[in-house]
């Protein structure tokens, strides 16, 4: 680091971009007044990351792009040649290589919706940039927009809060259950602004949905933070699946930021599939369960290099008969460095909650760590955890070599094998392309 | 085709071959018995090239190469297969993906092909289309755990067949099948090296044809025709360590 960025400089840079924003945005005034809000409270709130201190914190405000990435970049070729050859090695079509590339993405809405969608927005599906949604449906954002988070919780939600831009509005009317998975793939490359979407997710009761976040392909990102807020509100009866692919660069820190309300009888399947998790990636999710609600939280995770992943999870069960898994598979390589600790609090009666977490090591350099937290406050709860850290068994590694797959292709075999049943919810599409990436990192080729 | 010289193999630093000596040539059929603990596990995982099994003497010729040195895939594609005794389950991979896997990488199969070929060939060993979903070996019994084995060896075709203990744990149809479906591979061609306790298995199978070895203490004590099956079934082991001074 070269210059000291001092806190007053952070906030004069924030407070230039909260103007910017609200104009660009033509923001009404309430949302302008939530950013400076969280400006103000940016100052006091704590800091609490293993990774980010408070000095790399206000240089990332001051210079969110990183440097030496081309600076314009027209047509594939002039992105950089390890990022092309690994887009050519995992087969992406030149239309998705355009898109991963933010050759097809404008620089201020990047939400893919077509004529396809506009069809289903008249059954009730609003699927919208969240700064649209908060001109178009004002009083639904307000009703939801930060309710799950409070802005001074810590430094991290205070500054997405004052900057969010981007990020996807979903809205299913009552009753609709839409019968194919969304996907929807947003990239922002301004430069200038931090990468802070906010996703609003409002399944209202008895409703269906499965929304596909973000890209398996490794992307070409031009900031090395990047905090993402996702607000879910999965109302009674519901059945929600949001599925999240990453895979980050490894100059990327990333701070998923989500929570998730789960209401009576509803079901939501949270998936975390971390391909790439970059330099670090640190979440700590919370669900809250109403009465016979329902949470999972699946984590899928390779370590690689010398990574950082530290995935949290809280699950409130406040309903009675609620429940809860939180189940984590990580492929631990090089030396990188993984932590879980998911906490399962039982809070009504007949509630029931799981954690598991499995770790397939692949190196002695690497670390696992696991924290399973059970907390009950009722005496009828069932609450239980396993845990497994190994390596790859000699026997199996032998089985399969010994029907000709080399050492290589056996353990990838093995992996893509270890990792399997949390895939089960994946469409075709993405698994194919999700096991070739698996075995490209056990492979040391990513 | 495989010629095992003066073989001693160390596991955990304890000698457990001490110099076995053993010819296979093309199309033959030759039965390895002995009790518990004699070394003819170790001989089977020697030769399939288990890590664990270290030869400290001797050597293992196939087709006239020194194998003793090669890696097990290396030695699967050169024609050598091994049906395990107790095969490991192999947690979140597909059969069906596995065995695509391996005859597109150890023939050279086009994907779809082997597809429709590995179908056709499980129905022959009782699993149906939908059993090929399963995961490798997870979950399963003693017997389908030894058709998955055979049916390997069916689409794989090696060159030399090591049966170890197919017989073991094993319920009587499936038994059947299994001795029918070596019966076959022998006739195809396939030499055959089988490991067993008794002599059921190879009922279906021509005495006449058969090189009987027997084993004691990590070596081979006697060398015999089918007669041997018979006089073992009928006596046990102890005669015949005793006719020849083991």
């Amino acid at each position: 680091m070269t210059e000291t960025i001092t806190m007053s400089d952070a906030k004069a840079i924030i407070e230039n971009q909260i103007e910017e924003l609200a104009k660009r945005n033509k923001e009404p005034e309430w949302m302008t007044r939530i950013r400076y809000r969280a400006l103000e409270a940016f100052e006091r709130a704590p800091l609490n990351d293993p990774v980010i201190s408070e000095e790399e914190l206000l240089h990332f405000i001051a210079k969110p792009e990183i440097k030496g990435l081309p600076e314009n970049i027209e047509s594939l070729d002039d992105l950089p040649p390890e990022m092309k050859a690994l887009l050519d090695r995992l087969g992406i079509s030149e239309v998705e290589q355009k898109y991963i590339a933010g050759l097809a993405v404008q620089t201020d809405t990047g939400v893919i919706y077509n004529q396809f969608l506009q069809e289903w927005a008249k059954r009730g599906l609003i699927v919208l940039p969240t700064e649209e949604a908060v001109r178009m449906y004002p009083d639904l954002v307000k009703e939801h927009f930060l309710k799950l988070f409070r802005v001074d919780e810590s430094k991290l939600t205070a500054y997405h809060t004052a900057v969010w831009n981007g990020g996807i509005f979903l809205y299913i009317k009552e009753g609709l259950k839409v019968p194919f998975p969304l996907h929807l793939f947003f990239l922002i490359q301004e430069s200038a602004l931090a990468q802070a979407p906010h996703i609003i997710i409002i399944a209202e009761k008895n409703t269906e949905f499965h929304l596909i976040e973000g890209c398996t392909a490794p992307i070409l990102v031009r900031h090395s933070l990047h905090l993402d807020m996702t607000e879910a509100y999965i109302r009674d009866g519901a059945r929600g699946q949001l599925t999240v692919l990453q895979n980050w660069p490894e100059y990327v820190h990333t701070r998923p930021m989500t929570r998730a309300r789960i209401g009576r009888g509803a079901r939501f399947i949270n998936t975390t599939v971390g391909l790439g998790t970059g330099k670090s990636n640190v979440a700590n999710p919370k669900y809250w369960v109403d009465e016979n609600g329902y949470v999972e939280l699946n984590g899928i995770l390779l370590g690689q290099k010398d990574w950082f992943v530290d995935l949290g999870g809280e699950m409130y069960l406040q309903g009675k008969g609620a429940g809860g898994i939180n189940a984590s598979k990580a492929v631990i390589m090089d030396e990188s460095t993984v932590i879980t600790r998911g906490i399962i609090r039982a809070e009504a009666p007949k509630t029931k909650g799981h954690i598991s977490c499995d770790a397939l090591l692949l190196s002695d350099r690497a670390t696992m760590e696991t924290y399973p937290g059970l907390v009950s406050k009722v005496d009828d709860a069932e609450l239980s955890h396993e845990a497994a850290i190994g390596k790859i068994r000699e026997e199996e590694l032998f089985y399969l070599m010994s029907r000709g797959l080399d050492e290589e292709k056996a353990t990838q075999l093995i992996v893509k094998g270890f990792l399997e049943p949390m895939l089960k919810d994946i469409p075709m599409e993405f698994l194919v392309e999700i096991r070739k990436i698996i075995e490209l990192a056990v492979s040391g080729g990513m | 085709m495989l010629k095992v010289e003066n073989l001693r193999v160390n596991v955990e630093n304890k000698e457990i071959l001490k110099g076995v000596n053993l010819e296979v040539l093309p199309g033959e059929l030759h039965v390895i018995m002995g009790p518990n603990g004699s070394g003819k596990s170790t001989l089977a995982l020697t030769v399939a090239g288990h890590p664990k099994y270290r030869v400290v003497g001797g050597r293992i010729l196939f087709n006239g190469e020194d194998i003793t040195n090669l890696s097990p895939d290396e030695r699967a594609r050169r024609g050598i297969l091994l049906a395990f005794q107790v095969p490991p389950e192999v947690e979140g991979v597909k059969i069906i993906e596995f065995l695509q896997q391996v005859l597109v990488e150890l023939k050279g199969m086009d994907p779809v092909e082997a597809y429709d070929l590995i179908v056709k060939k499980a129905e022959e060993l009782w699993f149906k289309e939908e059993d090929l979903h399963r995961y490798v070996n997870v979950g399963f019994s003693g017997g389908e755990r030894k058709r998955l084995e055979l049916l390997q060896a069916v689409l794989i075709e090696p060159k030399l067949l090591i049966l170890d203990e197919p017989d073991s744990g094993v319920d009587v149809d499936s038994l059947s099948i299994i001795s029918r479906k070596i019966d076959e591979l022998h006739k195809r061609g396939t030499a055959v090296l089988l490991i067993t306790h008794y002599g059921r298995i190879l009922e279906h199978l021509d005495r006449d044809d058969l090189k009987v070895h027997v084993m004691k203490d990590g070596r081979i004590v006697k060398t015999g025709g089918g007669e041997l099956v018979e006089r073992i079934d009928r006596e046990g082991f102890s005669e015949i360590f005793e006719e020849v001074g083991a």
